[in-house]
């Protein structure tokens, strides 16, 4: 064998672990939730849920207020993107095509805000939200996640709009459409993309969120998925396979989601990064 | 308030109609004033979002840091000034330092933890077939949608101490002893190994992806001209790819810098800060002192100076993000 040929073998052996290493824990999930129970916690590992089950997924559907978080969970996230939504193209349409003044304070601002530690604010936050009666309440969730998201959603949907040549406007103007026409007929349908890629962020953002989903909440009836999940060993014992069953209901989404806008998702954050 | 029919949006096309230099004519400067505050309507929401929203907790963390604000002062709406009495309680406290250190070294390890396999997994991306780079983007696609939550769940499955694959694995390799039964979560430097790499497997596919981008958008030109110069491979690489990535590695690393930091997730999934408080970080402790034992006051005089300590990296970063964003 010639040195290159070893250098090959060597680099695709490299790539099989690393491809192994990244893709194992999300397989061992989904397969200990298809695995029969006396499958799942042997002393040798079964590697393989033959014959599969969906018993794990019963079990985990029908614990007591799975139909609640689930709701629970959708109509926080829901509500989240459809404000961040409204609220940020509002504004990404401002800055994005408009000049006036304050706008690059407008965007420092945004830049700011999308670097709030929110780890760091749960107290605060916590104390006004129970000044205004807000806890264990769920429009407290929504409107802590629309801060969360707003910033990133004007930023995005600010990049997308820009890419929109101004003149289509304007050609549609000279034509006789008033501003909002404009935007209605042409800016709105070519910004699609964008609006889909920066609310499923948004969703993700707030579906997946904890802290403040535990801090917040404190009837069972009103905890999110990630809550019930991040209690697993109460709500489910040692019951693996009903835990990994429940992990990959409440993944599944994102899953499927995440591979809509993957593509989007490097290039956003570190845009014109790399000197040419 | 409607101008021209055409203000509703209070949006005007960058390049619409010069009408700058064109002086209005008289009788209309109401109107012009009017339509030029319309501008600033779409922007409204987000300014009271950002503002009072966001902006009045951060100013109440602060002030809140200066009194004493406990769960009796919250109910009786007493308000008692102490000065800097929080800041000198936990200045004083050694537990505090230690968890301070603690939370710096975890960070640090972890952001070179994700760094280094970061860049060897973008470099391995370009290295390999087609299929196997396929099937690798797929892995890390995986690895990087899965939410910290299943992350956290799923690696303690991985890592259990009796039914665990890993135990399983190690011990069978056999080169490592024998894992039967090894509990991972006994003490916190090994707890903290668990959720670093739990931490860095999530972290890793971003920075790879962002570094495969990044060496992709470098002009082919500049390797041509360097190979009809006669340059080595190794020359190349570090004459051209280093240099040019720098500004992404750098923005990259502060990333890592703040999401590590700020970690609660995964520290609190996983083991509540224990075995015995030894996996307790600074996100962890304010948790730990204001909503847990509703010490309000302390807890913000903590925030604050994790706010201060992030500053150190956020300015820095702030500042290129804004640089490199040149049309802003």
């Amino acid at each position: 064998m010639t040195r290159r040929q070893v250098r090959r073998i060597a680099i695709n052996a490299l790539g099989v672990f690393t491809i192994f290493a990244f893709a194992f824990p999300v397989y061992w999930m989904a397969s200990t939730a298809f695995k029969q129970p006396g499958d799942i916690q042997t002393y040798v590992p079964k590697f393989l849920p033959f014959p599969p089950t969906i018993d794990n997924f019963t079990t985990a559907v029908n614990r007591p207020f799975f139909p609640d978080y689930l709701r629970n969970s959708l109509v926080i996230s829901i509500s989240t993107v459809l404000l961040a939504l409204v609220v940020g193209l509002m504004a990404a349409m401002a800055v994005a095509r408009a000049r006036f003044r304050g706008r690059k304070s407008f965007l420092l601002l945004v830049v700011v805000a999308q670097m709030a530690p929110f780890e760091a604010l749960l107290i605060p936050m916590y104390l006004v939200l129970r000044q205004a009666n807000l806890l264990n309440q769920i429009p407290a969730l929504i409107l802590t996640y629309f801060i969360f998201t707003l910033p990133f959603t004007i930023w995005a949907l600010r990049g997308f709009i820009a890419g929109i040549p101004a003149e289509l406007e304007e050609a549609a103007l000279v034509d006789g459409a008033n501003r909002f026409q404009a935007f209605w007929h042409v800016v709105l349908p070519l910004l699609a993309p964008g609006l889909v890629a920066t609310s499923i962020f948004a969703f993700i953002t707030a579906w997946n969120e904890f802290l403040y989903a535990y801090v917040l909440m404190r009837d069972t009836a009103n905890f999110t998925l990630p809550v019930w999940l991040a209690t697993f060993r109460t709500a489910f014992g040692t019951d693996w396979g009903g835990t990994m069953a429940a992990s990959t209901l409440f993944t599944l989404p994102v899953l499927v989601f995440f591979l809509l806008i993957q593509n989007r998702m490097v290039g956003g954050v570190t845009a014109g990064a790399v000197k040419g | 308030m409607m101008v021209e029919g055409q203000a509703e949006t209070g949006i005007e096309p960058v390049l619409a109609r010069p009408r700058r230099n064109g002086a209005p004519a008289r009788g209309r400067t109401a109107a012009v004033a009017a339509r030029r505050l319309l501008r600033y309507l779409p922007l409204l929401p987000s300014l009271f979002a950002f503002l009072v929203l966001l902006g009045y907790p951060v100013l109440l963390a602060v002030v809140i840091s200066f009194q004493k604000m406990g769960l009796r002062e919250l109910v009786q709406r007493s308000t008692v000034w102490i000065g800097f009495e929080n800041y000198a309680a936990i200045l004083r406290d050694p537990t505090f330092w230690a968890i301070a250190a603690r939370t710096v070294a975890f960070t640090a390890f972890n952001v070179a933890l994700t760094m280094l396999i970061g860049t060897l997994v973008a470099l391995l991306l370009g290295a390999l077939g087609r299929w196997l780079r396929l099937a690798l983007s797929i892995s890390l696609i995986l690895a990087w949608a899965t939410p910290a939550l299943t992350a956290s769940v799923i690696f303690q499955w991985l890592f259990d101490s009796k039914f665990g694959v890993v135990n399983w694995a190690l011990t069978s390799i056999g080169i490592a002893g024998d894992y039967t039964n090894h509990s991972w979560f006994a003490t916190g430097l090994s707890t903290f190994g668990v959720i670093s790499l739990l931490i860095a497997w999530q972290a890793i596919p971003f920075v790879a992806f962002s570094l495969r981008a990044g060496i992709l958008s470098i002009p082919t030109e500049q390797y041509e001209a360097a190979r009809v110069d006669g340059a080595t491979d190794r020359a190349i690489f570090r004459r051209i790819t280093l240099p040019s990535l720098l500004p992404l590695f750098m923005i990259l690393t502060f990333l890592s810098a703040i999401w590590d930091f700020k970690v609660f997730t995964q520290i609190w999934t996983v083991r509540q800060g224990g075995p015995a408080g030894e996996t307790v970080t600074l996100a962890i402790y304010a948790y730990l002192k204001g909503i847990a034992g509703a010490q309000y006051g302390l807890a913000s005089a903590v925030a604050v100076v994790m706010v201060v300590l992030l500053a150190l990296v956020l300015i820095p970063y702030i500042r290129m993000m804004l640089k490199t964003q040149d049309a802003l």
